[in-house]
């Protein structure tokens, strides 16, 4: 089995603590806001930012310097959040196995042509001026859908470094990233054609 | 010659995620492909806006502090304490009240660094260029798009009282404009979730858009015209008003423009005939 490049070598640092807080304390607020994003609560993602912290600095040592700080870290939250309760009731509700089986038609290069709506223009979604539609989107979309989302936007993450947040092949991460695009874009439109029904009724 | 991008493809590109010789070949089929090209630009402005919703929660500075004290507190022994708290995760109340005091003292000693960090989260993601980049693309997405502008006319006194009702601010202008220039129309848009309008001018051939919104510190936006992707792009404020021009005609004609769009703004309070 491969391990991980923080996995590989495992090495002391005489001062962790100071390089650790100097990596890890920039992030707290973008992890906050995936855990908040991710749990929907405040004490929760509290919690689960604390524990995630705690986890790191317990493990900084094999932690490799030079690899990619900010993948590592979230991988942790991630993993945190996926054991927590919230977590499990989360993944719970999503169907797992079409999401997979769907994913590995996509990693093999099938990529969907048709979820290209052309039309979009129209439906005026290049006014993207409405944040609050936007999160209320994203608030209805899975747990694995929405993490590929804010490690890919919110974050600005290289899907490579996402493949190892979520410890998914690139290819997956390919196409989560353009089904979880295509469910927004779809939970989007729901809401501006029910907005607008409502509008005229 | 591709066929039309897919949408990993679009996805990609708008990720920045293409290999140089793939992105060489999207670049041939964009400049080929109106369609593609309307539809990379609202992937780019999707990812953009959904960046911008997804930065929705921030955390307590008490937790922040919090937080920091915890990890230099555990420098020996890294074993953070736990967040009080009956219903944690992790329950665990032991040491409270020297934690709360650990707080008290860490709130008092380390103010004046937090202070320092929350400057550095804030310059992580500038005002500055985000604002130039959403006024471009917005420039560059009504140049490709092939509908028309929501109000189309050459009379400044009908695109001015169109905008009544759809902004909470109001704005001149100009009468009389440099030669070779004319007024096509506005529309309704948003730049930094904020409404605003935009203007479409033409000077010559060249498009100009120039987005005005009501300033939120008014006094306080730089004056600055910078160079873009090949386009001028112009930042300036007037009154309570702060205005963006993008195009790629010669700067000078673009300065002239800005200049009469600032001057029309000292007339803001005459009525409009």
């Amino acid at each position: 089995m491969k391990l991980l490049p923080w996995k590989r070598d495992v090495r002391r640092s005489d001062t962790p603590t100071a390089e650790f807080e100097s990596l890890a304390l920039p992030l707290l607020p973008s992890l906050f806001n995936v855990a908040f994003w991710l749990s929907r609560d405040t004490h929760d993602a509290e919690d689960l930012v604390q524990e995630t912290f705690l986890k790191a600095l317990r493990g900084f040592g094999t932690f490799e310097r030079g690899s990619n700080f900010k993948a590592w870290i979230f991988r942790i939250l991630r993993n945190t959040f996926l054991t927590s309760r919230s977590g499990l009731a989360a993944m719970r509700t999503v169907s797992l196995e079409d999401e997979l089986a769907q994913n590995d038609e996509f990693a093999q290069g099938q990529y969907p042509e048709g979820a290209i709506d052309r039309r979009t223009p129209e439906l005026n979604l290049i006014q993207m001026g409405n944040r609050e539609m936007l999160q209320s989107g994203m608030e209805q979309l899975s747990v694995p859908l929405l993490e590929v989302i804010l490690l890919c936007d919110v974050e600005e993450m290289k899907y490579k470094d996402i493949a190892l947040v979520l410890n998914i092949p690139i290819g997956t991460v390919m196409s989560r990233v353009a089904r979880a695009r295509a469910a927004l874009r779809r939970v989007i439109e729901a809401q501006q054609t029910s907005s607008r029904r409502f509008t005229h009724d | 010659m591709i066929e039309h991008l897919s949408d990993a493809m679009l996805n990609a590109l708008a990720d920045d995620e293409l290999s140089l010789e793939r992105l060489e070949t999207v670049q041939q089929h964009l400049e080929t492909c109106q369609s593609c090209t309307a539809m990379a630009l609202q992937h780019s402005r999707i990812k953009s806006a959904t960046a911008k919703a997804g930065q929705r929660y921030a955390p307590s500075t008490d937790f922040q502090l919090r937080m920091m004290g915890q990890i230099r507190r555990n420098s020996s022994t890294p074993q953070l304490s736990r967040r009080p708290k009956e219903t944690s995760l992790w329950p665990g109340t032991r040491f409270y009240g020297w934690a709360t005091a650990c707080v008290l003292l860490l709130i008092i000693a380390t103010a004046p660094l937090i202070q320092i960090i929350s400057k550095r989260f804030e310059s992580v993601k500038p005002d500055f260029p985000a604002i130039v980049t959403e006024a471009l693309d917005q420039h560059i997405a009504s140049l490709a798009a092939t509908a028309a502008p929501q109000v189309i006319s050459s009379d400044r006194h009908t695109v001015k009282p169109w905008f009544q009702g759809k902004l909470p601010f109001s704005f001149n202008l100009p009468e009389n404009l440099p030669p070779g220039t004319s007024l096509d129309g506005a529309n309704l848009t948003y730049l930094h979730n904020r409404p605003a309008a935009q203007l479409l001018y033409s000077i010559g051939k060249h498009r100009v858009s120039v987005y005005l919104r009501q300033s939120s510190a008014p006094g306080t936006v730089a004056r600055f015209t910078v160079q873009e992707s090949g386009f001028q792009v112009a930042r300036f404020s007037a009154g309570a008003i702060e205005g963006i021009a993008v195009s790629d005609v010669d700067p000078s004609r673009l300065a002239d423009l800005v200049g009469l769009i600032i001057g029309a703004q000292t007339e803001i309070d005459k009525p409009s005939r």
